[in-house]
């Protein structure tokens, strides 16, 4: 019935504009109301809605929507966040009877309490003691091997301006009587495992050796003869190719041992 | 015919069953403790007094280890560098690696009675408390031992070898001359190809090799083979920071106040490094007077 009614008063509206007024007095009074009042009335506000002369009972319509009604958004979910400040710990009233601690939990029982760690001191370290053992055990060879330090300053070409240099001719003279003569190609400064690279022609082939030059076995160094010019390079590799081999230098030793054995002889005589 | 009971009387006899289902638990309830309930068997191994130990036993791996188990305990050290040391007589050149010893303590025991083998824990360098977690202080503390940076444990062959807890381990613990051998991480090389990691040969650098000089080739055979990969097949991969021993090292110098210790030859790892280092495996043991009177002596 009700939904009869609705298409029924649809079609009046469409129909007679106009007459709306005394179509709504008929309405309330009608004989066709035979279904639920409320229903009817509802019907008649939606329908009246859509007319601008009936737009004063749109207010209405608010009392319908009351179970959508959206309830205010609260701010904050939660009561603490970590921004809010942290409550004080409240502390077990002091002497508490022993009855009641079953009550608290098991991690406050005054026996589950934070147990300090002892900690103890370190022994004397032996790192602090030597700071560099490498330096110390290089350092007390040198004490045996060079006391006074003349063949480190004779090598030292960074600091002692009268030093070896790269590009020097060099005469070497082992313990067993064996010398070696050479141009130097290189100096490798390593504190007790320094080492200079020689390079000479023996039989007319081109030979390198490597001396360590604090080796016990090593009985004298000698500069036979300085570079012409000071060499662009700390080592000297190039002199390895063909173009820049120094060749022999017995030649040179040999008159450096003339002259030598010259002075020495008349200074003798 | 047997005489039938009345329809009451069933009614009643079943309600009151009904009563006794409810007070009494459906569950069987056990007497006490757990029985099996299946009955013991004998054993299917021959279980007697006098038999052979077991190869599969404990007992039967620490006989077997018991000839390559050092006496005594080992220390941990730290790779400080290399340097060489020239003999004055003969002048001969040693090559040789400075380790350092620093607070090397025994912080606690391995036994076979409760772990299944005999080891000395060693403890070495200190760490500040705050950067360790409480259990691990506790068990310094335990001992009343510092904090120690640097924990390995050394195996040894019987009780004998355990130095005592607490016990400082100084550089003296080994003797210029004896051997030694050295456990410690080799160099990380990062992700190494085949040619670096396992010394492949490559492949050609012409000849219709394109974009392959380096790599590995084929990894097996195909059908077959199985037509797989077979585990263990060398590739490219992580190359080195792995534990490598070097063995048979000479001691050439110790100082007990500095805690040098300086043996032959190279050990593998980068300066800085933890080396462990024990009596050589494959040498005569060293004859050293017991742990509590060589103690004696250098007090």
């Amino acid at each position: 019935m009700a939904s009869k009614t609705r298409m029924r008063e649809k079609e009046e509206a469409e129909k007679n504009l106009d007459g709306t007024k005394s179509r709504l007095g008929g309405n309330s009074a009608g004989p066709r109301q035979n279904s639920t009042p409320t229903l009817s009335l509802l019907s008649n506000i939606t329908t009246m809605a859509a007319l601008p002369t009936m737009r004063q009972l749109g207010c209405l319509r608010a009392l319908l929507k009351t179970q959508e009604a959206v309830q205010p958004q609260i701010g904050r979910r939660f009561i603490s966040s970590i921004y809010s400040q942290r409550p004080e710990r409240v502390p077990l009233p002091p002497n508490l009877p022993k009855q009641f601690l079953s009550q608290l939990p098991e991690r406050m029982q005054p026996e589950n309490g934070p147990k300090p760690v002892k900690v103890y001191p370190p022994p004397p370290s032996a790192r602090t003691a030597c700071k560099d053992p490498v330096a110390s055990v290089t350092d007390s060879q040198m004490t045996v091997l060079d006391p006074k330090g003349d063949r480190k300053a004779l090598f030292d070409y960074r600091r002692n301006a009268r030093s070896v240099k790269p590009g020097d001719i060099v005469r070497v003279t082992f313990k067993n009587g064996d010398p070696f003569n050479g141009v130097v190609l290189s100096i490798k400064l390593r504190g007790i495992d320094t080492s200079v690279l020689l390079r000479n022609e023996l039989t007319r082939v081109g030979v390198e050796m490597s001396v360590k030059i604090f080796n016990p076995n090593i009985q004298s160094v000698e500069i036979v003869q300085r570079a012409m010019r000071k060499p662009r390079r700390a080592r000297l590799f190039y002199m390895r190719s063909r173009k820049h081999d120094r060749r022999s230098v017995e030649n040179v030793v040999a008159a450096y041992i003339r002259q030598k054995r010259a002075f020495l002889g008349g200074n003798k005589r | 015919m047997s005489p039938r009971l009345a329809g009451k009387l069933l009614q009643l006899s079943s309600s009151v069953r009904a009563r006794e289902q409810s007070l009494l638990p459906l569950i069987p309830i056990r007497e006490f403790g757990i029985r099996s309930l299946n009955e013991p068997k004998p054993s299917r191994f021959n279980v007697a007094a006098n038999l052979p130990v077991l190869e599969s036993s404990t007992t039967a791996a620490l006989l077997r280890k018991a000839n390559s188990l050092p006496l005594r305990t080992g220390a941990i050290a730290t790779k400080k560098g290399m340097t060489a040391i020239f003999d004055p007589e003969s002048g001969k050149r040693t090559a040789c690696t400075v380790l350092q010893l620093d607070r090397v303590e025994v912080v606690s025991h391995k036994t076979r009675q409760k772990h299944g083998y005999y080891a000395v824990q060693v403890g070495a360098g200190w760490k500040h408390p705050s950067n360790m977690t409480k259990s691990l202080l506790g068990h310094f503390a335990a001992n009343g031992l510092s904090p120690k940076r640097h924990v390995y444990e050394f195996r040894v062959k019987s009780e004998e070898g355990l130095l005592p807890i607490g016990e400082s381990i100084y550089a003296n613990w080994f003797q210029e001359g004896q051997f030694i051998d050295t456990k410690s991480n080799t160099k990380g090389k990062g992700f190494a190809g085949v040619m670096k990691r396992h010394g492949f040969g490559g492949q050609d650098r012409s000849h219709g090799v394109s974009l392959k000089h380096r790599s590995m080739g084929s990894s097996g055979p195909g059908q077959g083979g199985g037509s797989r990969v077979y585990p263990g097949k060398k590739m490219a991969g992580n190359m080195g920071n792995t534990q490598n021993t070097v063995q048979n090292l000479r001691i050439l110098k110790v100082d007990r106040d500095t805690g040098v210790v300086v043996v032959s030859g190279h050990v593998s790892g980068p300066k800085g490094c933890v080396v462990r280092i024990q009596d050589a495996v494959k040498k005569p043991w060293p004859e050293v007077a017991p742990a509590a009177e060589a103690e004696a002596v250098t007090v």
